[in-house]
């Protein structure tokens, strides 16, 4: 049966609709991607199944049990971790996980054994006993995944799990969680990542100003789309004038930056000769060239219009290196 | 899924209030300094105010000659109104830094949540009440005897439990800290306006209306009975019921508020 | 002549900052009226009683008594707050930017406390219009009403000088606001809520040489009787006294502040 169900579900704020009717089925030991941008309504998503939000239109039911009606049931199905890892600076993270266990109605002694095989497993015994606010980022999270995880729960709730976080951090959390997922547990995760999506999820929903605008495997997503695209970099100031160029030989596509055209077209590689001669004909140098093949962003772009990431932004985005 | 080993809830409960008291007293133990302002504010006042007004019991109407004993309870009580407003900011603070979700999203009842905030100011009023008992003996107020003691002690726990309701209250209401000062202010207004300075006859017309209808002076009656007199069941009373009304008043205003965060 | 004029224009519009600063965001402003307005309330209800005690000075009321008292808060907190908007503005950098331009210190300071002054007109005000609706009446009328709104003003800026001088020293407003309990701890071991012949030890001997009782006694004098020129005289004294401990703290500061960067 499915570990999550959501008909129809809404959430008014005030005059603002955040999350208009959407509707997810994920089965049991699925890994779920939730993408979208900032602002598209997934942390308000997840504050509905997660019961800290009441929504206002629609239903769901969690791990069998309804989020409104039999919110208590759900809270002792589910494990969270939230966007703002919920951490208290002056706790050890020990104290933390034992707390965590406690809450979930474990007893003390089982608790205590719990806390400790959760911190070896996230690597976190050498720092066990120092207190949360010593703790870097990529710490931080794994802490909250470890206490998320205290009562072995069926479903998990994964919000922006890795934003901030530098590659290497983000990639042990992605481990974690496929390993998780290979011992049953369902997860559904929030993330604004593409590649996070590509990587860890079995199926994507694609969720854009609160509607869902896409869903789907990964790869049924991206074939969907079909046909990869030229990206050409350019001199500049001859981007208007080889759009205009390549206009009729594909399909132009929303450019990243200035200097870059891209152009979707229906051969992949072996259309690469006719757009390089048409340039040059035309006298424009071409300073690089990617055959770049179909991804989640183009995806996105194809159901909304714009990019989900600025090219580069995933680099940038890397928070220093942690410990 | 559930624990293995099923608890019953009440001793989960327990065990969900225990914690988070434990978790509350980190805050004086583990950031230097922090005892330092609820032990002061209400140290200040008794100090203050016994040297300023010291004269008032000369007058007619004042059952001690010693300012001391007249007001000590008055500032122990005032330390506890202070250490419950405390509860307050933190728990608005915890809510603004997102603590608060990670308690929502447990099975823990609302109940026990607020319990354990409420219950943990109780606890550690009792730091500031004996701080300036003790100053209070030092300068010469009179022993109140092992009952009065006890009395005042009763009294300044509860009253330190009114207050973090009110806290919580308003914390839970505006879902910021910048509710403090109503917090503080609030219980300040509510313990001065009473016997606190002077016996209700001396008390000027205004003043006197409010204190008259003022559940805490029967609060203030009550905590100072050893300290100027004897202690006595019918003078004990109506400061227990008024602590228990107000408890529970506020409590349930509390713990609505807590019951809709989300909604 | 020009160097004055430039100067005088500096520390006005510094000065006019500072003021609209202070009186943009009321809720900073509340605590420094609406807190010593509540204790004045209610110690008025509460020692009311006092003035049948033997030695009281004669007065109308208790509440024609305490008004200087609650000025005295007023001012005391007004000029905390001068010094907690010091040392914000040092936290921003805004100073660096004034220190660096070719403008004395001292008009930086000045304009500051121009701010403070303001707080400090605001409260004798305030009270004042307090007294006047509960029925306290000001005994030597106009001028006494008048005296008592220069000395809360300048004394405002005369506190508001230590407050900046700790800003400078330090550079923290949290560190300027948590002298915030001294201000009552002064304010309790001096004459500003009581006759100093009524109060306890030690208080009472402390009271006697504490430079603010002289200045409540000058802000209260005319309320209850009249203009005394020995009073008024101590009470100007006083203030001196604090403006001159507060330039030379200032001056210190200031120097550490340059060299320390």
């Amino acid at each position: 049966m499915p570990a999550i169900v959501v008909e129809g579900l809404e959430r008014a704020f005030d005059e603002v609709l955040a999350v208009q009717g959407i509707e997810i089925a994920v089965e049991e030991g699925e890994i779920y991607g939730f993408l979208g941008p900032n602002g598209a309504g997934k942390t308000t998503t997840v504050r509905m199944l997660t019961t800290l939000l009441l929504p206002t239109g629609g239903r769901a039911t969690v791990a069998g049990h309804d989020v409104v009606k039999e919110a208590r049931a759900v809270r002792s199905s589910i494990g969270v971790a939230l966007q703002e890892a919920a951490l208290d600076p002056l706790m050890t993270g020990r104290e933390l996980i034992r707390l965590q266990a406690t809450l979930q109605g474990i007893p003390t002694a089982e608790g205590r054994q719990r806390a400790d095989d959760l911190l070896e497993r996230v690597d976190l015994v050498a720092a066990a006993d120092r207190r949360v606010g010593t703790y870097s980022g990529g710490m931080q999270r794994r802490l909250d995944l470890a206490a998320a995880l205290v009562h072995e729960p069926r479903v998990l709730f994964l919000d922006e799990p890795t934003t901030g976080l530098d590659p290497v951090s983000r990639k042990t959390i992605w481990e974690e969680v496929r390993a998780l997922n290979d011992d049953g547990t369902t997860v559904f995760l929030t993330t604004q990542y593409l590649e996070e999506a590509d990587q860890l999820a079995d199926n994507v929903g694609i969720i854009d100003s609160g509607r869902i605008v896409a869903e789907g495997t990964p790869e049924s997503l991206k074939a969907e789309i079909g046909n990869p695209h030229i990206q050409l970099q350019l001199a500049a100031g001859s981007v208007t004038e080889a759009e205009s160029i390549l206009a009729p030989i594909g399909k132009l596509l929303p450019p990243k930056d200035g200097r870059k055209v891209l152009v979707e077209v229906e051969n992949g590689a072996a259309d690469i000769p006719r757009v390089v001669r048409a340039l040059d004909e035309a006298g424009i140098a071409v300073e690089a060239l990617e055959l770049v093949k179909p991804t989640l962003d183009d995806v996105f772009v194809e159901k909304t219009g714009y990019h989900l990431e600025e090219e580069g932004e995933e680099s940038a985005e890397g928070a220093p290196v942690e410990a | 899924m559930e624990a293995a080993v099923a608890l019953p809830a009440w001793r989960t409960n327990l065990a969900t209030i225990g914690a988070l008291m434990a978790r509350a007293k980190n805050e004086l133990i583990r950031v230097p300094g922090a005892a330092i302002p609820g032990v002061l504010a209400p140290t200040i006042f008794f100090l203050g105010l016994n040297g300023v007004f010291g004269a008032l019991t000369q007058l007619n109407g004042f059952s001690t000659g010693s300012y001391e004993s007249f007001i000590v309870p008055v500032s122990m009580l005032q330390g506890a109104g202070f250490t419950g407003a405390a509860a307050g900011v933190n728990l608005a603070r915890d809510i603004e830094q997102g603590w608060l979700d990670r308690l929502l999203v447990s099975p823990a009842p609302r109940w026990v949540l607020l319990a354990g905030t409420v219950l943990a100011a109780s606890a550690r009023s009792l730091i500031p009440a004996t701080f300036v008992f003790a100053i209070a003996l030092a300068l010469g107020a009179g022993w109140p005897g092992l009952d009065g003691l006890l009395v005042t002690f009763v009294m300044v726990a509860a009253m330190a439990a009114v207050a973090a309701c009110w806290g919580a209250f308003l914390a839970l209401r505006f879902r910021s800290q910048s509710a403090a000062p109503l917090m503080q202010a609030g219980m300040m207004a509510l313990i001065l306006t009473t016997t606190a300075y002077a016996p209700l006859a001396l008390l000027q017309g205004w003043l006197q209306d409010i204190a008259r209808v003022n559940p805490v002076t029967d609060v203030v009656e009550a905590a100072r009975q050893g300290f100027v007199g004897g202690v006595t069941w019918a003078a004990t009373w109506p400061g227990l019921m008024a602590l228990i009304g107000m408890l529970v008043l506020l409590g349930a205003l509390a713990l609505r508020e807590m019951r809709r965060m989300g909604r | 002549m020009s160097a004055l004029a430039t100067n005088v224009r500096v520390v006005r519009a510094l000065g006019m900052r500072s003021i609209r600063q202070t009186f943009r965001r009321p809720q900073l402003i509340a605590p420094i009226i609406v807190f010593p307005t509540l204790l004045l309330a209610i110690q008025t209800g509460g020692a009311g009683g006092a003035v049948e005690l033997p030695g009281f000075p004669p007065v109308q009321s208790f509440l024609q008594f305490m008004l200087a008292g609650a000025m005295m808060q007023s001012l005391m907190l007004a000029g905390n707050s001068g010094g907690i908007a010091l040392a914000v503005d040092i936290e921003m950098g805004f100073t660096d930017r004034l220190f660096s331009a070719p403008i004395p210190r001292f008009a930086i300071v000045l304009g500051r406390l121009a701010g403070t002054a303001a707080l400090g007109l605001f409260s004798a005000l305030w009270f004042l219009a307090i007294g006047l609706v509960f029925g306290a009446e000001i005994e030597s009328g106009v001028p006494g009403a008048l005296l008592a709104i220069v000395l809360v003003t300048a004394a405002a800026m005369a506190v508001g000088g230590i407050g900046a001088a700790i800003a400078l020293r330090t550079g923290s407003a949290s560190v300027v606001q948590g002298l915030f309990p001294l201000v009552l701890v002064v304010l309790f071991i001096s004459s500003a809520f009581f006759p100093q012949e009524l109060m306890i030890e030690p208080a009472k001997t402390i009271a006697e040489y504490n430079p603010l009782s002289f200045i409540a006694e000058g802000v209260r004098e005319p309320m209850i009787s009249g203009i005394d020129a020995a009073d008024t005289l101590y009470a100007v004294l006083a203030i001196l006294g604090i403006v001159v401990f507060g330039l030379v703290l200032s001056a210190f500061a200031l120097r550490h502040r340059l060299r320390v960067g």
